[in-house]
C-alpha cells in the first residue's frame, strides 16, 4: 500500500512539478500566467501516442518530434496570445487570450483525436515490475529538467539573459538584450518542458484530451504553493501534492480526494497568497 | 452642457436631449417588444430557447457585474448555477426535506447563491487575477463532485427532478413570461447599479485600483456586496434552470457552460449591460441555427473570445458606441477657472490644520528609501518637495497617502495619528492626491471619472441604488453637478461626455485634479502634475494650485519643474538620498549651497 | 470520428432528399408524406461510443426500409439531433422535434442524463417514445404512459450478473466498484442490496473517479477483504482497463463480472497484456452470443447483412448495432400495422407480444413497458470477441 502511494505519488507529482515549471518559465519571461501549460501536457501524451502508435515512428523519433511540436506551440502561444496583450494596458486580458487558445486546441483534440482515452505505447520494451517505467520516467524527466535549467540559468549566457529579463525587463533592454527574442525562446523552452511532462506521464494518464483541465489545475497548485517563479518551490510543491493526492485517494477514496486537495490549496493560498517561497509583490503606486 | 465634438459647438435645444434619451432607450424597447410578443409566433421550440436565454441572462447579468465591471475573472461561476438548481430541485422534490413550494424554494436558491457567491468570490480579495480564476475553477469541480457524492440528497449521478411552477407560470408560455419578467428585473437592477456610484467604483477598482483607494473606495466591502448580489441572481437562474430541464443531473453543468457565460459577457463588452445581454442571447440561440457546426460550438466560442481579446477588447458595446467615434476638436485648450473654487471647496469644516511627518524612515529590502524625514503641510500653503530621482519624493507622498507604512516615525493630522496601510481611509480625512502616471478609467467618460472622486459622499446604499430609490437619484444628481463644477474649475467641462482614453496626456492630469477636488480636500497631494505639460499649461496649472491653496487647502507639490516650484510655493523641502537636504522658503533654498551643488546646478 | 459524423449527416441528408423527392414527385396527398421519426443519439461528446454504434444500426435499417418502398408508400424521415452527451441540448432538441418538426415518435436518447431530462418533456408533449436507456426510473406507466423501453433495465442487468456470480460460479464474497457517473453510482446502489438478498457477502463497495490512474489501493482493499469476484459497473473503457491491468499486475486470479463495456474493443486496446482479458465476463444478450461457435439464426442473418453493407464491427459491439437496427425496425413494423398516429402506436405497443428483434424479443403490456425478457440477459466471455460478438460464458445451462 505504502509502496503504491509513494511510487504513484512521486510519479504524478513529478508530472505536476514539470507543469508547474512550465508555468514558471512562461511567467518569468513575460509576467504572464498562461492557461496553455495544461494544454502542452495533454498534447505531450496525445501527440506521442499519435506519432508512435498510430504513425508507427520509433520511440526516440516520436519523442523528439513531440518536443519540437511543443516548442512550436510555445512560440505560437507567445506570438498570438501574449505579445499583443502585453502591449495593451489591460493586464488581465492575457488570462483570457491564453484560455481561449487553450480551449481551441482542446476542442480540436477532442474532435479529431476522440473523447476516449487512448493507450500510450510502452516506450522501453521492459516488462512491468514493481518499479515500472511509468513511475520513474516522469521522475527522470523532472530531474533532467531541473538540472538542465540550473545549468542554463547559472552557467550559460542565454540562461542569465533569461534571468535578466525576468528580473527587470527595462534594465535588460537598456543593456541591449533582445527582449522579444528571449521571450520567444523562453516560451519555446516552456513548450518543450510541458510536452515532456505529458509525454513522460502518459503511460499513467493515457492519451486523453481531458488531461488538459486536470494538469492545468494540478500543475498550478505547485506554483501557487511554492511561489511564482520559483522552480524549486514547484518541484517540492508538485511532489508533495502528488503524495498528498495519492494518500487521500487511499484514505478517503475517490471523490473526496479531489475536495481535500482543493480545500488545502485554497487555505494555503488565503493564508500566504505569495506562496511559501514566493517573491514580494511589485510596487503598485 | 457643451460638447467638444467638432460638429456642434452650440448648445443643443431641449428637444434634442429628449431625443437622445429615446435613442438610448430604443434597443431596450425593441427587446421588450420582441420578448413580450414572442408567443405570437406560436412556436414552443423558440419558446424553450427563449426561456433558456432569459435564464442564462439572469445569471450573466450578475456575472457581468463581477467580470465586466469589477474585472474579476470568475471562470467557474457555473458552480452557483449548479447550487441554485439543486437547492430548488431538492427542496421541491420532498425526498430529503419536506416539500417546499416552488416560489419559496426559488428564494432559498437566491439565498444559497448569495452566500456561496461570497465564498467563491472571497479569494478575489487576496489573490491575483490568475490565482483567483483557478480557485473558481476548483470550486466548480467541488460543487459537481459534491452533487455526485451526496446521493441521499441530490440523487447522486441519477439526479433529481426539477420543480413545476403552478399556474400562471406553468410550463410553456406561462413559465416563459415568468423567466422574462425576472430577466427584465435583473436587467433593471444591474443597469441601476451600473449607473450608480457603486458601478463606477467597481470599474475604478478594475482599471485604476490605486486611484479608487485614494478616492476612499473600500474594495472588500464593495466586492463582497457584488458577489452577494450576483450570487443571488445565479441562484435564481439555477432554480429556473432546474424547472426548464425538468430533471437535473450533474453532467448538465459542464465547463463548457461556464465558458459560454464568460464569453457572452466579454463579447458583449465590459462595463456595458446591453452588450452582454445581446451576447448571451446570441450564444444561446446560435447552436440551434448552425446544426452541422454544433460539435464545434465550443471551439467557435473560444475562437471568438480570442478575436475579441486581440482585436475588439471592448466587444459589441464598443462597436455600437458610435457616439465616441465622432472626432474631437483638434486644438483644445485647457482654461481653468479658479474663481469657481469657492463653490467647489465649499468649506463646511473649520479652518484647515496641519499634516506633520516626524522622523519617517522606510526601507525596501536593503535600500533606505527615506531615512528620517520631517515635513509639515499647512492649510492654505503650497509646500514644494523636490530632489533628484530616487531621493524619496514619491515614497514620502505614498507614506502620507497611506500606501506605505514607515518603519519608524509617525504622521499626524492635527495632532492625531494617521493610520498606515489604509489608503482608502485618507479620503475620509479629506486628503486627496494625484498620481505620477494618471490612473484613470479609460473606458468611462471624463465626467464619470471625476464623479468617482466623490464616491464617499454618496448617502444611498447599494440596495437603494439597485432599486433606483429617491436617495440614489438625489446622490446622482448631486454628484453629477459637483463633477461638472469640478471639470469647469479645471477647464475641461467641454469634454465631460468624452471617453477618458481619448484625452491628451495634459488633459488627463487636469482631470485627476478635478477628481481630487471632488473630495473638497483639506489637503491635496500632487505627484508631478506638470510632467508633460506645455509651458502655457504649466502657468495655468500654477495659478490653479495657488488658488486652491488660497481657498484653504494645504497643498504638497512634488515636482521636477524648478521654475514652477519657486514661483508658487510658500515653503520648499529638498530631499536627497532619502534625507532632507534643506527646508525653507524658496529664496532660502535657491541660494542654499548644497542644494545648488546637488541638484539645481550653476 | 469524422467518418461516422459524415455517415450521420449523409444518412440524414439522404433520407431528407428522398423524402423531398418523393414529395415532389407525387401530388400533395397526406398519405405520401414521409413519416417523421425524431432521433436523439449522442454522437459526439464524452459518452458517445455506444451512440455511434447504435447509430450504424438505425441508419442501416431506415435506409433499407426506404429502399424497399417505405411504409405503405411513405418514406421514413429520420430527423437527427445530436445531443452531444449534454442534457441541455437534449431538452432543446425535444422541443424542436415535438413542436416544430412535429414528429410521430421519438427514438432515444440513450445516455441517462439526457433520457432523464427528455422523458418528462416528451410525455408532456404527448408524443410516443421508444428508448434504449437502462436507468430504472425512466419507465412509469402512470407518469409516462407513452414511454416504452426496448432494452433491459439496470435491475435486469444486475440480476443477470449477480445470478452468474452467486448461482453459476457459486462465489460468496464479492467486491462491487463503479465510477462516479450517474450510471455507475446508481448501479452500485441497486446491485449491492440485491446481492445481499441473494445471500452474498459484499466485502467491498465503492465509487472511484474514472480519471484516477491508480486503482491499486482499491484492489488491494478488495484483496485484503477476501473478495472472490470483482464486479465493476462503468461505461468508461479507461477505468475498466485499469482494473483489469491492476488485477494482472497483482497476479490476482479472480473473475471479473460486470458491465458490457468490459468487452469492448476500446477496453481491449488499453490492456497491458492480452492475458488481462482472461476470466472476464460481461453482460450480453442471448440473441447476440455464440453458442458452440455459432450465432442464433437471426443474429447470423444480421451479421451477413452488415458485412454486405460493409458496416464496421470491429471497433464496437454487435449488440449496439443490433439495438439500433431493432429500434428502427420496430417503429417501421408499428407504422405498417397501425399507422403513425399517437394513440394507435401506443395501443399497438401496449399489446405487443414476442416481437422478434435481433437484439431482444420484445413484449409489452399496459402495466409493463419494459420490453426486454429477463432470461435473455446473460454473461459472455469477453476474450472470445469475434466480429463484435462473444461466446456465452461457461456454466450456463443452455
Amino acid at each position: 500500500m505504502l509502496a503504491s502511494i509513494v511510487s504513484h505519488g512521486l510519479a504524478l507529482g513529478a508530472v505536476y512539478a514539470l507543469i508547474g515549471i512550465t508555468y514558471n518559465v512562461m511567467f518569468s519571461a513575460s509576467r504572464v500566467f498562461s492557461f496553455t501549460a495544461g494544454m502542452l501536457g495533454m498534447l505531450g501524451g496525445v501527440l506521442g501516442a499519435l506519432f508512435i502508435s498510430k504513425l508507427g515512428l520509433p520511440a526516440i523519433a516520436g519523442f523528439v518530434l513531440v518536443l519540437v511540436c511543443g516548442a512550436v506551440l510555445g512560440i505560437v502561444t507567445e506570438i498570438v496570445t501574449v505579445r499583443p496583450v502585453l502591449k495593451s494596458i489591460e493586464q488581465h486580458l492575457y488570462v483570457l487570450s491564453t484560455l481561449a487558445f487553450a480551449l481551441m486546441v482542446q476542442q480540436v483534440t477532442a474532435i479529431e483525436w476522440g473523447t476516449e482515452a487512448q493507450p500510450f505505447p510502452r516506450l522501453i520494451p521492459i516488462g512491468p515490475g514493481w518499479l515500472d517505467q511509468q513511475f520513474w520516467l516522469p521522475m527522470l524527466a523532472c530531474a533532467v529538467t531541473i538540472v538542465g535549467l540550473e545549468f542554463l540559468y547559472r552557467r550559460s549566457l542565454v540562461g542569465r539573459a533569461f534571468l535578466a529579463i525576468a528580473e527587470d525587463s527595462y534594465a535588460a533592454r537598456a543593456l541591449g538584450l533582445p527582449e522579444q527574442r528571449l521571450r520567444l525562446a523562453s516560451y519555446a523552452l516552456a513548450g518543450m518542458i510541458g510536452t515532456l511532462a505529458g509525454f513522460s506521464g502518459a503511460e499513467m494518464q493515457l492519451a486523453y484530451f481531458g488531461n488538459q483541465a486536470v494538469l492545468n489545475f494540478y500543475g498550478f497548485v505547485p506554483v501557487a504553493l511554492g511561489g511564482m517563479g520559483s522552480n524549486r518551490g514547484a518541484v517540492i510543491g508538485g511532489l508533495a501534492l502528488g503524495l498528498f493526492q495519492q494518500a487521500a485517494n487511499f484514505l478517503v477514496g475517490g471523490i473526496f480526494a479531489a475536495v481535500a486537495v482543493f480545500v488545502v490549496f485554497i487555505l494555503v493560498l488565503l493564508l500566504r497568497p505569495e506562496g511559501l517561497a514566493g517573491a514580494a509583490s511589485a510596487r503598485r503606486v | 452642457m457643451m460638447d467638444a465634438t467638432a460638429s456642434s459647438p452650440a448648445a443643443r435645444p431641449r428637444a434634442a436631449g429628449w431625443f437622445a434619451r429615446l435613442e438610448g432607450a430604443l434597443p431596450w424597447l425593441a427587446l421588450a417588444v420582441i420578448g413580450v410578443g414572442l408567443p405570437l409566433l406560436d412556436d414552443s421550440y423558440i419558446g424553450v430557447i427563449a426561456q433558456r436565454a432569459c435564464i442564462y441572462w439572469i445569471l450573466c447579468a450578475g456575472l457581468n457585474l463581477v467580470v465586466g465591471f469589477a474585472g474579476q475573472i470568475a471562470i467557474g461561476w457555473v458552480a452557483l448555477l449548479t447550487l441554485g438548481a439543486y437547492t430548488t430541485a431538492v427542496l421541491t422534490a420532498g425526498k430529503a426535506t419536506a416539500e417546499w413550494h416552488p416560489y419559496l424554494a426559488l428564494m432559498a436558491s437566491a439565498v444559497a447563491g448569495a452566500v456561496f457567491g461570497v465564498v467563491v468570490g472571497l479569494p478575489a480579495l487576496r489573490l491575483r487575477t490568475f490565482y483567483f480564476a483557478m480557485t473558481t475553477l476548483g470550486f466548480a469541480t467541488i460543487v459537481t463532485q459534491v452533487a455526485l457524492a451526496w446521493n441521499s440528497v441530490t440523487g447522486g449521478g441519477v439526479g433529481t427532478p426539477g420543480p413545476v411552477f403552478p399556474w400562471p407560470f406553468d410550463p410553456g408560455w406561462g413559465f416563459y413570461y415568468f423567466c422574462l419578467g425576472l430577466a427584465a428585473l435583473a436587467t433593471w437592477m444591474t443597469a441601476n447599479i451600473a449607473s450608480s456610484r457603486f458601478g463606477r467604483a467597481l470599474v475604478a477598482i478594475r482599471d485604476a485600483e490605486v486611484a479608487a483607494e485614494a478616492s476612499g473606495i473600500a474594495k472588500p466591502a464593495l466586492l463582497i456586496t457584488v458577489f452577494l448580489f450576483s450570487g443571488a441572481l445565479a441562484g435564481v437562474a439555477g432554480g429556473l434552470f432546474s424547472s426548464l430541464q425538468s430533471y437535473i443531473t450533474p453532467d448538465a453543468f459542464t465547463f463548457d457552460l461556464s465558458v459560454l457565460f464568460f464569453i457572452a459577457i466579454l463579447i458583449g463588452g465590459r462595463g456595458s449591460i446591453m452588450g452582454p445581454l445581446l451576447g448571451t442571447i446570441i450564444l444561446t440561440a446560435l447552436p440551434e441555427f448552425a446544426a452541422p457546426l454544433v460539435a464545434w460550438s465550443t471551439f467557435l466560442y473560444a475562437a471568438l473570445l480570442l478575436v475579441i481579446v486581440l482585436a475588439i477588447p471592448g466587444g459589441i458595446a464598443d462597436l455600437l458606441d458610435y457616439k465616441n467615434r465622432r472626432p474631437l476638436q483638434q486644438h483644445r485648450e485647457i482654461v481653468p477657472r479658479p474663481e469657481l473654487l469657492a463653490h467647489v471647496l465649499d468649506r463646511a469644516g473649520g479652518p484647515g490644520g496641519v499634516i506633520e511627518l516626524k522622523d519617517i524612515a522606510l526601507h525596501f529590502g536593503g535600500v533606505r528609501a527615506i531615512d528620517g524625514i520631517d515635513l509639515e503641510i499647512r492649510a492654505g500653503e503650497v509646500h514644494g518637495l523636490i530632489g533628484p530621482n530616487g531621493s524619496g519624493k514619491t515614497t514620502t507622498l505614498n507614506v502620507i497617502s497611506g500606501y506605505y507604512a514607515p518603519g519608524t516615525g509617525h504622521a499626524r493630522l492635527n495632532g492625531a495619528d494617521l493610520p498606515f496601510n489604509a489608503p482608502s481611509a485618507r479620503a475620509g480625512y479629506r486628503i486627496a492626491r494625484t498620481f505620477q502616471t494618471p490612473r484613470i478609467v479609460g473606458g468611462a467618460s471624463v465626467l464619470e471619472n471625476v464623479m468617482i472622486g466623490g464616491t464617499i459622499d454618496g448617502r444611498g446604499s447599494f440596495t437603494e441604488s439597485m432599486l433606483a430609490l429617491p436617495r440614489h437619484r438625489r446622490d446622482e444628481a448631486r454628484l453629477r453637478e459637483a463633477g461638472m463644477l469640478a471639470l469647469a474649475t479645471v477647464g475641461l467641462d467641454q469634454l465631460g461626455a468624452v471617453r477618458a482614453d481619448r484625452l491628451q496626456h495634459s488633459e488627463l492630469r487636469f482631470m485627476e485634479i478635478a477628481r481630487a477636488l471632488m473630495l473638497r480636500p483639506a489637503f491635496l497631494l500632487l505627484d508631478e502634475p506638470a510632467a508633460g505639460l506645455s509651458a502655457e499649461e504649466i502657468k495655468r496649472l500654477g495659478a490653479l494650485i495657488v488658488a486652491i491653496s488660497r481657498a484653504g487647502t494645504g497643498v504638497l507639490l512634488v515636482e521636477h519643474h524648478a521654475d514652477l516650484i519657486f514661483e508658487i510655493c510658500d515653503r520648499v523641502t529638498v530631499l536627497n538620498l532619502g534625507k532632507v537636504l534643506a527646508a525653507g522658503t524658496p529664496d532660502e533654498i535657491r541660494s542654499h549651497r548644497e542644494v545648488v551643488n546637488a541638484y539645481l546646478g550653476g | 470520428m469524422s467518418i461516422r459524423r459524415r455517415q450521420v449527416l449523409s444518412g440524414a441528408t439522404a433520407a431528407g432528399a428522398l423524402s423531398v423527392a418523393s414529395g415532389l414527385a407525387k401530388p400533395a396527398i397526406a398519405q405520401t408524406e414521409p413519416i417523421k421519426i425524431g432521433y436523439l443519439p449522442a454522437l459526439t461528446g464524452p459518452s458517445s461510443s455506444t451512440g455511434i454504434g447504435i447509430n450504424r444500426g438505425t441508419q442501416l435499417a431506415v435506409e433499407g426500409i426506404n429502399a424497399d418502398g417505405g411504409i405503405n408508400g411513405r418514406k421514413i424521415e429520420l430527423i437527427v439531433r445530436d445531443t452531444q452527451s449534454d442534457p441541455t441540448k437534449a431538452v432543446n432538441a425535444v422541443a424542436e422535434l415535438t413542436q416544430r418538426q412535429k414528429v410521430s415518435v421519438i427514438w432515444g436518447p440513450l445516455n441517462s442524463g439526457e433520457a432523464l431530462a427528455a422523458t418528462p418533456l416528451i410525455a408532456r408533449d404527448k408524443v410516443p417514445m421508444l428508448h434504449p436507456c437502462w436507468v430504472d426510473q425512466l419507465i412509469d406507466v402512470k407518469k409516462y404512459p407513452m414511454s416504452f423501453r426496448i432494452a433491459p433495465t439496470n435491475t435486469q442487468v444486475g440480476v443477470g450478473a449477480n445470478h452468474y456470480v452467486v448461482d453459476v460460479l457459486k462465489l460468496k464474497k464479492v467486491a462491487v466498484i463503479s465510477d462516479t457517473t450517474g450510471y455507475g453510482t446508481a448501479s452500485v446502489e441497486t446491485y449491492v442490496p440485491m446481492l445481499k438478498a441473494k445471500g452474498a457477502d459484499v466485502v467491498y463497495s465503492g465509487h472511484v473517479d474514472a480519471a484516477n490512474p491508480d486503482l491499486k489501493p482499491e484492489l488491494l482493499r478488495m484483496q485484503n477483504a477476501g473478495a472472490q469476484a470483482i464486479m465493476p459497473w462503468s461505461v468508461n473503457a479507461g477505468f475498466l482497463s485499469r482494473i483489469l491491468n491492476t488485477r494482472g499486475a497483482m497476479g490476482w486470479d479472480v473473475p471479473v463480472v460486470g458491465q458490457t463495456t468490459l468487452g469492448s474493443g476500446q477496453t481491449k486496446a488499453l490492456l497491458e497484456k492480452p492475458e488481462n482479458w482472461n476470466k472476464v465476463y460481461s453482460n450480453n444478450f442471448r440473441n447476440c452470443c455464440y453458442v458452440n461457435g455459432k450465432l442464433p439464426e437471426r443474429a447470423q442473418e444480421f451479421v451477413d447483412r452488415l458485412r454486405k453493407a460493409k458496416i464496421e464491427m470491429g471497433d464496437t459491439l454487435l449488440w449496439w448495432i443490433a439495438l439500433g437496427w431493432d429500434g428502427a425496425r420496430l417503429l417501421a413494423d408499428t407504422f405498417k400495422a397501425v399507422g403513425p398516429k399517437a394513440e394507435d402506436v401506443v395501443a399497438y405497443w401496449n399489446n405487443l407480444k414476442g416481437w422478434p428483434g435481433v437484439y431482444g424479443t420484445v413484449t409489452w403490456t399496459p402495466e409493463q413497458h419494459n420490453g426486454f425478457p429477463d432470461q435473455e440477459v446473460v454473461m459472455c466471455e469477453v476474450n472470445s470477441l469475434r466480429d463484435g460478438a462473444f461466446n456465452l460464458a461457461p456454466g450456463y445451462g443452455s
